[in-house]
């Protein structure tokens, strides 16, 4: 095995296995903004596994679809947590901003 | 069986949590884990093009991550809705 296999078969191993901690969290956890920690990891895990395709393939077609496809799952996923979380305190409350029963300091403007 | 085709029946085998997610959680957490499964499809199509050096495919999972983003997008449009 050469080192750039080595370096391929690390990130794929790595970007794997960051899903596999990504999907056992999110069985693990109880509360859904528990649950929705973990699906920061798989964003990064996304990276890795684009990673070892580029590193295997090169500037190619499938190693730039994978980049691509890494670099759009970077850009939405932040965006669709904070949707999801913010959905989820308007079903809860009425409203996603601090309220006064909740212990959180807040500042009457 | 190949590196790449190993990692993919594991990707795959990890759809089996968010599943179980959806069946059994409330409508938000099955709103997360359909989040996660996406991406977990989406990679487990790229892993699956490079496992079978079948370099269109990988159009599958750019497919699928963009789509399974404006597919949860709309479910958590619902749950704003759901009180």
């Amino acid at each position: 095995m050469s080192l750039e296999d080595a370096v391929v078969y690390l990130l794929l191993g790595l970007g794997v296995a960051l899903e596999v901690i990504a999907c056992l969290g999110l069985v693990a956890m109880r509360d859904v903004h528990d649950r929705l920690h973990y699906v920061a990891p798989s964003v990064f895990g996304a990276v890795l596994v684009a990673a070892a395709v580029w590193a295997r393939e090169g500037p190619s077609m499938i190693g730039l679809k994978a980049a691509l496809l890494a670099a759009f799952l970077l850009a939405a996923s932040p965006a669709l947590a904070h949707g999801t979380a913010r959905a989820t305190r308007i079903s809860r409350l009425g409203d996603w901003r601090a309220q006064r029963g909740e212990g959180i300091e807040v500042e009457d403007r | 069986m190949s590196e790449w085709q190993i990692a993919a029946v594991v990707l795959i085998a990890a759809l089996t949590p968010c599943g179980w997610v959806c069946l059994r959680g409330s409508f938000a957490d099955g709103v997360v884990a359909v989040q996660l499964a996406g991406t977990i499809a989406a990679l487990a199509l790229l892993v699956l093009a490079e496992a079978e050096r079948r370099q269109p495919f990988a159009d599958l999972a750019l497919v699928l991550g963009v789509l399974s983003f404006a597919g949860t997008l709309v479910f958590v449009r619902f749950l704003e809705r759901q009180r």
